[in-house]
């Protein structure tokens, strides 16, 4: 009862802010931390549930900021009608490459999506259809409003907000079925779960593909926002780690760990951003080289369950004499 | 048969840990295995729930050739297990373990969950069924991956060395555990080293000695095998047991 008082209060707070905070620039960074909240929380579905940690999910990011752009170049598509493209490629390449990784277990997984990630951003460089290094443009002028294509960051920020409570609606349905306690029981211990009729690489699969298409969602409206995509943005591994971190900082597994990630690093990088200008873009590699170091000393699982682990220790919970007396 | 193993062999290179093994089970048995260490018995065992596949022979579940089945398919077809190091989901509560076997048989999460309880309150894990498992110690981890596996809804239930590490008090609570399942018409396979573990339960024992099966019989025929005292008290043992002073070695 009382969580759900919070989280009205919290989901208040989210509705207005860009209503109090009418700064261009604020507007368009609350609206960047939904999007890669949106991103985050899709990788947590594989990367946190499943506890499979996928290093290369640019790549389905990169086919849904593709499919939009190279869907209005060659054939005028509005970039946002371009989603289930992104999602179907981006579920498909899942599958191809989750079928032969899967089967791996941990670092082998991640370093076999790194790889596929850089392919992709190498075979997209070559490619002209999909304009090579340079990139492909979106809609110069809005020809509709179907174009979203807005100079105010208002209208993103809805937008995303909706896909963003549209995820972490799916997530929470995901957690509290089956297929929810399969995955965690799969990340705790493979062969324990097998052993008890969890068809352990088909729902890791399943997974990876949920995962992949609501990444490529992701994608699309990034380059809807931006209105241009090239490989580095699209396809480069640094997105990639972003994603990765936003969710294991705020914590993964958690339904909103990559919230509360996304929430604390956005603004640290566009902060820095503004302040160093272009000399500052190396810079963003070493913070989050520091930002993955502190998070694997110090809260492997995360902020927000440092934060609920204290909220629940304030309770008074069972004893652990009770519960050795009784085991 | 519920289940059988005809002529199971299973080698790794060129060292054949077991050697043509063949049992058959009938429901509401109850088989134990046993052996000294590094005897092919948890070999054996492993043949017997998926975890190993043999490299030759078969495996035989409820008329169903399971040989070159994985562990999950076997779990759906009735075969449940233990392990002998506990393997339980450490971040998931005492409940969560169980539904997770609950799972198997339902997609509903509230009747997982009455099933889960269910099973706790037989296996008196109910009490802690909130706990994280990670907070368990040895007895209660063993008890949970009983309840983890009998969530199932098995027709068979195997256990590796369910009762090793526990005092002697919580070994018989283990033993009275066992028999209640055992009593709800459960067939049951047992792998132990613990002597009054197999005597007081099994029905029919198999004792294994360096890949091979070097006796077979009730608890008592095979406690009197010269062959078997030899295997775990060595050859003057033997020729004691043989002369009649057996009594008091086992």
């Amino acid at each position: 009862m009382k969580r759900s008082v919070w989280l009205l209060l919290i989901l208040a707070l989210v509705v207005v802010y860009p209503l109090l905070f009418t700064t261009p620039f604020l507007q368009r960074l609350g609206a960047l931390v939904l999007l890669y909240a949106i991103a985050a929380s899709a990788w947590n579905i594989v990367g946190g549930y499943a506890g499979q940690v996928s290093v290369g999910h640019v790549v389905f990011f990169g086919c849904g900021a593709y499919a939009s752009m190279a869907f209005f170049t060659h054939f005028g598509w509005p970039p946002i009608a371009a989603v289930p493209v992104g999602m179907m490629a981006s579920v498909g390449i899942a599958a191809l490459i989750g079928v032969p990784t899967l089967r791996l277990s941990g670092h082998y997984f991640s370093m076999a999506t790194i790889a596929v990630a850089e392919l992709a951003r190498l075979i997209v460089t070559n490619v002209e259809a999909l304009g090579a290094a340079v990139g492909l443009s979106g809609p110069v002028m809005p020809r509709s409003v179907f174009d979203l294509s807005f100079t105010s960051a208002l209208p993103y920020y809805y937008l995303f907000l909706v896909v963003l409570l549209a995820v972490l609606g799916l997530t929470y349905w995901m957690e509290n079925s089956r297929i929810g306690f399969y995955l965690r029981a799969i990340k705790d211990n493979e062969r324990a779960a097998r052993s008890l009729g969890v068809q352990a690489g088909r729902y890791k699969l399943y997974a990876y593909m949920m995962s992949a298409g609501l990444t490529s969602i992701a994608g699309t409206l990034y380059a809807t926002m931006y209105g241009f995509i090239d490989p580095d943005s699209g396809l480069g591994i640094l997105t990639s780690v972003k994603i990765l971190i936003m969710a294991a900082l705020g914590g993964a597994g958690l339904l909103f760990g990559p919230l509360v990630g996304a929430a604390i690093l956005v603004p640290l990088e566009e902060i820095s951003n503004n302040l160093l200008g272009g000399k500052g873009a190396g810079l963003t590699f070493v913070v989050y080289g520091a930002i993955i170091m502190i998070i694997a000393r110090f809260y492997p699982s995360g902020l927000l369950k440092l934060v609920l682990d204290r909220l629940a220790s304030a309770k008074p919970a069972l004893s652990e004499q009770k519960v050795r007396d009784v085991a | 048969m519920l289940l059988e193993a005809i002529d199971v062999t299973k080698t790794f290179g060129a060292l054949t840990v077991v050697n043509s093994v063949s049992v058959s089970l009938g429901k509401g048995d109850i088989l134990g295995l046993i052996g000294p260490n590094g005897a092919g018995k948890s070999t054996f065992f492993n043949c017997l729930t998926g975890d190993l596949m043999p490299t030759s022979g078969r495996v035989i579940l409820n008329g169903e050739d399971v040989s070159l089945m994985t562990p999950e398919q076997r779990a759906v077809r009735g075969l449940a297990r233990s392990f002998q190091v506990p393997q339980t989901f450490e971040t998931m509560s005492v409940l969560e373990n169980v539904m997770i076997g609950a799972f198997l048989r339902t997609f509903d999460p509230a009747k997982a969950r009455r099933r889960a309880l269910d099973v706790l309150d037989l296996v008196g894990l109910v009490d802690v069924s909130s706990s994280v498992a990670g907070s368990l110690g040895t007895p209660g981890r063993k008890r949970l991956e009983i309840a983890r596996a009998l969530a199932t809804d098995p027709e068979i239930l195997l256990l590796d060395e369910a009762m090793a590490g526990l005092t002697a008090t919580e070994v018989r609570q283990a033993i009275e555990l066992v028999r209640k399942i055992h009593q709800t018409g459960m067939t049951l396979v047992i792998v132990e080293h613990i002597m009054e573990v197999i005597i007081s339960l099994a029905q029919q024992v198999i004792v294994f000695h360096q890949g091979h099966q070097i006796a077979r019989g009730t608890p008592q025929e095979v406690t009197r095998d010269p062959a078997v005292v030899t295997a775990y008290l060595g050859k003057r043992a033997a020729a004691d047991a043989a002369r009649g002073f057996a009594g008091d070695q086992t």
